[in-house]
């Protein structure tokens, strides 16, 4: 798999920021008023989203409600606001187990032995192929049914996808000359890692955490509105559009408001990966090895969709 | 009529090409195979032991609350054979359940095997037909899209396929029902009629539930294929058979789309485990009476056989049509050193 | 100047005037082209890479890479006008009418599909021949072209197979649906001398058995010379002097052909030491008034450069875009 050279000279100047297209602002500031509203969107929320209002079921955008009210009256622009600390914080839990267990393993895997890398290769290779909701609702089977446990799983299961990408990554960086030169002199493989490979694949490492993230806010979603982890009243993004669904005759409209929001942030989540990957491309170190296994046409950074 | 000597010997010798090539996919198969058992065997061994993760005893879930004494407990964890170690049971329970035997539900004492069986097929009805659904449309408007390059169609499908990833399954499943069955009644919003009934009736029940199934995976084949279509058609020997009068449909599809299918084929078997789970979705969506269902009650009710019993039909599926799908890819892909990309 | 002619041969292919545009219109890429090949003729187009010849034979066949395009002249073939033909009407042409080989042949053929199945496939498409039927057929095609155990061959794949033996087996797919003419874009550079020589030897013999008419595409001056009846040097986009071989080997008029000469050391002029021609051809599209050599000519004159060049015949049928050419008989650059 050889590439062309890109040099800074190639292309955009070194250190250009990944706000540079229009697109990634936008993904970038929609992020924020997410992030935002995970940490304040309970208390900054117009009306209690718990309050039931028998008088106003189902009414249309309003000024009192700006985006109307569900089938107990209650405002549904408070509740999608407070419904995103329990969405986006389990998705990010799923992440982080994923990060972690897909990561690690996966630079570690270059450095140590062909045996150990066809093993974490199979592992990889087996919880690619399980369908992670399956084994979401299975754990809550057995663990009780509680959103923070269903992720677990769901973050295992987003491993191996790290794992991969950080793998390839590093293969291409490790047999770098330099690499070789240096450890010639005496490097030590922590150091290596440390010094000249960690720099190198945390762009690639970015672009797939962002993906992962996407990923997992579907499933997590999906899992609330299955039921999973859902405690009535409490609002979450999956848990109002599965109420919608039960509804639909009489409020044909109302699903496309959180299935929007979920579309959204999902699309921003994207669009900063596909930033984060255009960032990473411009002044890459370029080899003129092929790296051990093509990783062929198909595209592996999209995330694993979920649901 | 002389003809013109080699002065090279063949560069190729031993048995005759053909079966040189069906021996290295044969390899390759097996080699696939043998790296799968322990697989198998790790991902079975993980559904298990769920049912140690949990606190629950289950010779008391079984004895009720009132029965469960201490002394019947104990002896129904020896009949059970709960007093082994996880290691034994495990293995006990793979061996029944390779021969049929996924043990009974907790609280139904209904044979789990029999309750799978039931709602199979209404999992696979939907499934399969997503699957079509998917290669169809994704396959057509990726190679429209790869033929008429740059064109608005192109465009459009590029733009679909993004809005698409970015909108979950049982997402679509309820913008379809909107469409379709609330707003304009043209199709049923749930419910479902096996073929076995009324073949008709069963499309008509499936056909919503399959098409939000299909269209995710519909999305990413276009966007693939369109991109190794793209890429193959630049090549030389499409030239090459251009320029020996062969017709273009011909080229297109017998040369190009043969060879730039590969991927795209991989893409398909990579979302497949994807739709499965679509298919929980699209049971939620629909109310269909499939496994999603059941493995949701079970789940909530903590019915532990159910849920392992499940899991493992699920997972064995899926790595059997991983295989399938393979096995496929080298068949059609022989050459010498591996698939073509 | 011989007049002792007999009718000449079926004029096949004639280009007329033909410009090339490239990148989507921004340069003309050849000017101003105009040839023919009659049956039964070698034709050579020789010359560096980017002077033209390459563009000129694939605009010949119909295949112009994507952004190029005719812009103006005519192609024909045997009378018929082809130059705004149809993609149904090339597809009857190619393969029945005419054959091509390209360099690299290995990259001209479909790679997971067996040499045999392929060569097959035009003869079954075609010609409808019969499965069976055809795959003798292939044999024996195989055969013609000097494959040993040809049986064999048609079961490999292309990645199986020597360059020579993919040459050969792509000249077999060419004239398996008895073409007239074959265009032959560069078919042994990627070969060894040794292959290179049986192919040549291969293409005179089917000129020689069936009368096929060969344009043979080469930067290669001396197997040009070695093969061709006749021959048209390209300079950056234009022919800058055609005419047969031999007249072109011993009294070359166009400044640029005996440099070519002197650099390959064909003909009349002896090696001495190595050659260059110092400077580098004008880029595609470069506006340039007057002779398009005149930069790098050692003999040129502001009359070069006043305005357009056209050719001038300087012998029996042959042509030079020269100022000078049609002077002096012998009038050659000193060293």
């Amino acid at each position: 798999m050889k590439r062309q050279e890109t040099g800074s000279a190639a292309g955009r100047p070194r250190g250009h920021s990944v706000l540079a297209s229009p697109s990634a602002r936008i993904a970038v500031g929609i992020l924020a008023v997410i992030a935002f509203l995970t940490i304040f969107g309970a208390m900054l929320a117009p009306q209690n989203p718990l309050a039931i209002n028998a008088g106003q079921l189902f009414k249309g955008p309003s000024a009192q409600h700006l985006l109307g009210t569900d089938y107990l009256g209650r405002d549904v622009l408070s509740r999608l606001m407070a419904g995103t600390r329990l969405s986006v914080l389990t998705a990010l839990e799923a992440v982080g187990i994923g990060l972690v267990l897909g990561t690690v393993p996966g630079i570690a895997t270059v450095f140590l032995g062909r045996w150990f890398d066809f093993a974490a290769n199979r592992v990889a290779d087996a919880l690619m192929t399980l369908p992670s909701i399956f084994f979401a609702v299975a754990v809550t089977a057995a663990l009780g049914n509680g959103l923070v446990q269903a992720m677990v799983p769901v973050g295992i299961l987003l491993a191996p996808g790290f794992f991969r990408v950080t793998r390839a990554a590093t293969l291409e960086h490790a047999r770098a000359q330099y690499v070789e030169a240096a450890t010639l002199l005496g490097a030590s493989k922590a150091h290596i890692i440390r010094v000249h490979v960690l720099r190198k694949v945390l762009p690639n490492i970015a672009v797939t955490t962002a993906s992962m993230t996407a990923a997992a806010l579907l499933a997590v979603s999906f899992l609330t509105f299955l039921g999973i982890g859902v405690q009535p009243p409490a609002p979450t993004w999956g848990g109002i559009l599965s109420s919608d669904l039960a509804y639909l005759s009489q409020a044909p409209w109302a699903p496309f408001i959180p299935g929007l929001l979920i579309a959204v942030t999902v699309g921003a989540l994207n669009a900063l990966a596909d930033a984060f990957r255009d960032r990473g491309s411009a002044g890459t170190l370029v080899l003129l090895e092929p790296v051990t296994e093509p990783e062929g046409v198909v595209d592996e950074q999209r995330s694993p969709a979920v649901a | 009529m002389t003809a013109v000597t080699l002065t090279r010997t063949p560069a190729v010798a031993g048995p005759a090409p053909r079966r040189r090539r069906a021996r290295a996919a044969a390899a390759r198969v097996g080699g696939g195979l043998a790296v799968l058992v322990p697989i198998v065997f790790l991902s079975t061994f993980i559904t298990y032991s769920l049912g140690a993760l949990s606190n629950s005893n289950p010779a008391a879930t079984i004895l009720g609350q009132d029965a469960a004494t201490p002394a019947a407990v104990a002896k129904l964890d020896r009949t059970l054979g709960l007093d082994h170690p996880l290691i034994v049971q495990y293995w006990h329970w793979l061996t029944q359940a390779v021969q049929g035997n996924l043990g009974q539900s907790w609280f139904t004492q209904i044979p789990v095997a029999q309750s799978i069986a039931q709602r199979l097929p209404v999992d696979l009805s939907i499934a399969s037909l997503a699957v079509v659904l998917a290669v169809l449309i994704g396959g057509t408007a990726g190679m429209v899209a790869a033929v008429r390059r740059g064109g608005w169609f192109d465009r459009g499908v590029t733009l679909a396929c993004s809005a698409v990833s970015t909108l979950p399954a049982f997402v679509v499943g309820i913008i379809l029902v909107v469409l379709f069955a609330v707003t304009v009644h043209l199709l049923p919003a749930n419910g479902y009629v096996g073929p076995a009934t009324s073949i008709p009736q069963w499309l008509k029940y499936i056909i919503l539930p399959s098409l939000a199934l299909s269209l995710q995976v519909a999305a990413d084949i276009a966007r693939q294929l369109r991109t190794s279509l793209v890429s193959v058609l630049e090549r030389n020997y499409i030239v090459g058979a251009k320029v020996r009068g062969l017709p273009y449909r011909r080229v297109l599809v017998r040369h190009a789309l043969r060879n730039a299918a590969g991927p795209a084929l991989v893409v398909l078997g990579n979302d497949f485990p994807q739709m499965l789970a679509g298919a929980v979705a699209a049971e939620a969506v629909f109310s269909l009476p499939g496994l999603g269902q059941l493995l949701l009650e079970s789940a909530q009710t903590r019915d532990i056989p159910v849920v392992q019993g499940l899991l493992l039909v699920i997972s064995t599926f899926v790595i059997v049509v991983n295989l399938i799908v393979n096995t496929t890819l080298n068949w059609l892909y022989r050459t010498d050193d591996g698939l073509l990309a | 100047m011989s007049n002792d002619r007999q009718p000449l041969p079926e004029e096949l292919l004639r280009l007329d005037d033909l410009h090339v545009s490239v990148h989507d219109g921004a340069a003309t890429a050849v000017r101003g082209v105009s040839l023919s090949v009659r049956a039964g003729e070698i034709v050579g187009l020789v010359g560096e890479s980017g002077s033209g010849k390459t563009l000129t034979c694939r605009a010949a066949l119909g295949v112009l890479p994507a952004g190029c395009a005719v812009q103006g002249g005519t192609l024909s073939f045997a009378g018929r006008d082809l130059t705004a033909l149809s993609r149904r009407g090339w597809e009857r042409v190619h393969g029945s009418q005419m054959g091509a080989v390209f360099q690299d042949p290995a990259s001209y053929l479909n790679p997971s599909i067996t040499v045999g199945h392929q060569l097959a496939e035009v003869l079954r498409v075609k010609q409808g021949v019969p499965r069976r039927a055809a795959r003798r057929r292939a044999a024996q095609l195989c055969a013609a072209v000097g494959l040993r155990d040809p049986e064999r061959v048609l079961d490999q794949i292309p990645a199986e197979l020597s360059g020579g033996m993919l040459q050969r087996v792509m000249i077999a797919i060419a004239i398996s649906c008895e073409p007239r003419l074959l265009v032959a874009d560069e078919p042994t550079t990627a070969l060894d001398v040794t292959i290179q020589a049986e192919v040549l030897e291969l293409i005179q013999r089917l000129r020689d058995e069936r009368g096929l008419a060969v344009l043979f595409v080469s930067h290669d001056l001396a197997v040009v010379t070695q093969l061709c009846d006749r021959i048209a040097v390209f300079y950056a986009g234009e022919i800058v002097e055609s005419g047969p071989t031999r007249e072109i080997a011993e009294r070359p008029r166009h400044p640029y052909t005996q440099a070519l000469l002197r650099v390959a050391s064909v003909g009349d002029f002896g090696r001495r030491e190595l050659e260059v021609i110092p400077g580098q051809p004008p880029q595609v599209g470069a506006d340039i008034t007057g002779c398009r050599f005149a930069a790098r000519c050692p003999v040129a004159e502001p009359a070069c450069r006043a305005g357009e060049v056209e050719p001038v015949l300087v012998g029996d049928r042959h042509q030079a875009r020269c100022v000078k050419a049609g002077r002096r008989v012998g009038e050659l650059v000193s060293r």
